[in-house]
This record gives C-alpha cells, structure tokens and sequence, in this order.
C-alpha cells in the first residue's frame, strides 16, 4: 500500500500518469465481452444472470497475482471509470473478486439499464492496455 | 495421501465408491455448464470455441488455494475420471489451469463427447465433484 502510494507520488511528481506506473500489463488479443444478454435485449422481470466472456486471458480471484489473469467488473449505469486508479466499489461497479464468470442480478426495477464489463487485476486496477466489454443496454420490463 | 488410502480402504470396504472424491470442498449449489455448442449440436467447422458455465463458484488458475474455485477440465471423448485423484492431463483431458473459461479446440470430423470438470489447486474433483452434463455433437 505504502509502496502504492509512493509510486502515486513519485508519478504525479514527475508529471507522468499513474497508469504508466503501475497499471499490469494486458497479453495483446485480450478481450472481455457480455456472453448474455444482448444488446437491446428486453428482460422480463427484474432477475437475470450476466454471463461475462474473456478471451485469450484467464480468471483468478483478487489478490491473486498470476500473469494473463484478472477478474471481472460489472458497470451497471455506469461509464468507464479513471484507468489509472481501482475501480470503484459501489451499486453501479459491482465487484467479482471471487473469479465468478456469471452475476446475478436481482430486484432490478423496470427501465433500461447499461451494462459493461471491465478487467480489474489483484489490486482491481484496469489492465494496460484495458480490457473491457462494449456497452449494451437492456431493458427490464415489468412480469 | 494416507488418508486418502484410508478413505479409499473405507470405500472399498463399504463398497461405497461414490463417496470417493478429493479433500476440497465444492460449494452447495455450484454449477458447471457447457454454454456453447448446446448438447446435440451439428458443426459445420473443425474449430469449435467452447464457452465455460459456472455459477456459485469461482475461477482461479491451478495452484492457487481459495475457497470456493476451481479451475475448467474438458473431457473430450472420454468419460469422469476417479474423483479422488488428479485429472489425467492428454489430450482427452484438457487442463484450463490458467483460469481460462473458453476455449477453442480443434476437432475431426465426427461424433464426439464433451464434459467439463472441476478441478481444485491440484487438479483434483472437488467433493462432491462438479462436472456438467457430457453432451454429444457431430463435426462434418
């Protein structure tokens, strides 16, 4: 953490990102993807499972510091956010640090919604290059 | 190791071989799929990508001890292994220790079988093992 934070000051000191600095690096082909639903897809009823795609990378848990893996993000209504700091943690960056490949997501009221996925690494930094998913927006109708 | 020979001894003396499994414990509920190709699918290419289903539990690559994950095998034309040993590694039994949950395989023409199975940090079947339904598909 110390060690983080120095590294944080020594880049803003020498004006550079901090991406630059620590961000780990993503294998070239990289790729994440929602497997399901579909962009623009209607969701009866406020429950569904996210089935969330990686290519030419690998799953580990946070805390886990292998090459080539990462966990998944999901961005509910929510855009990208800074590169080069942890992803947030809250209602709308919801965290897989267990290695779940599916979210499931309940009690979503009607309305439209978007959906993204983003590579965290062990520190839930974005990968560099990043790795995320389009975004798609689905729709919740009422049953 | 000795106790699993205890255990195996006990299972034999029982003549109860389905307790048999390794020593990590699978979480209740946990799932393994076969997303893609679906059971029965006909395929008109050699290279079929096969999408990895799990819910209630997690991926990590080999090696790594954390409750509740476990990494993908695919059994390709072949059928469940012993669940108190490691899973063979060739080419019927394909290891995904990387904590990869897709995989693109090459197959001849043909009918052939597909099954995913968990394995822990030493490629070892869970307890009760996870393993998916084993499909059929043919590739023309």
């Amino acid at each position: 953490m110390l060690r983080r934070l120095a590294l944080i000051a020594c880049a803003t000191a020498l004006g550079m990102t901090a991406a630059q600095a620590q961000n780990t690096p993503s294998p070239s082909g990289a790729k994440e993807y929602i497997i399901w639903p579909h962009d623009g897809q209607v969701i009866q009823g406020g429950k569904l499972w996210v089935r969330m795609g990686l290519s030419g990378m690998g799953v580990a848990p946070a805390g886990v510091d292998k090459p080539n893996t990462g966990h998944h993000h999901l961005l509910i209504n929510a855009d990208l956010p800074p590169l080069d700091e942890p992803i947030p943690n809250d209602k709308n960056h919801v965290h897989f640090g267990g290695g779940q490949t599916e979210a499931r997501l309940t009690d979503l009221p009607p309305g439209k919604y978007t959906l993204q996925l983003i590579l965290g690494d062990k520190d839930h930094f974005p990968f560099k290059p990043p790795v995320y998913s389009d975004k798609i927006t689905i729709t919740v109708a009422p049953y | 190791m000795l106790r699993t020979a205890a255990v195996l001894l006990l299972g034999s003396i029982l003549a109860a071989p389905a307790a048999l499994a390794g020593n990590t414990p699978s979480p209740k509920d946990a799932l393994v799929y076969i997303g893609w190709p679906n059971d029965g699918e006909v395929i008109n290419t050699r290279t079929i990508k096969i999408w990895f289903g799990l819910r209630h539990m997690g991926v990590a690559p080999a090696g790594i001890d954390k409750p509740n994950t476990g990494h993908h095998h695919l059994l390709v034309d072949a059928d469940l292994p012993p669940f108190d040993e490691p899973i063979p590694n060739d080419r019927n039994h394909l290891h995904f220790g990387g904590g990869q949950t897709e995989a693109v395989i090459e197959l001849p023409p043909g009918t052939h079988t597909l099954q995913l199975l968990m394995g822990d940090k030493d490629h070892v079947p869970h307890n009760p093992p996870v393993y998916s339904k084993k499909i059929t598909i043919t590739v023309r």
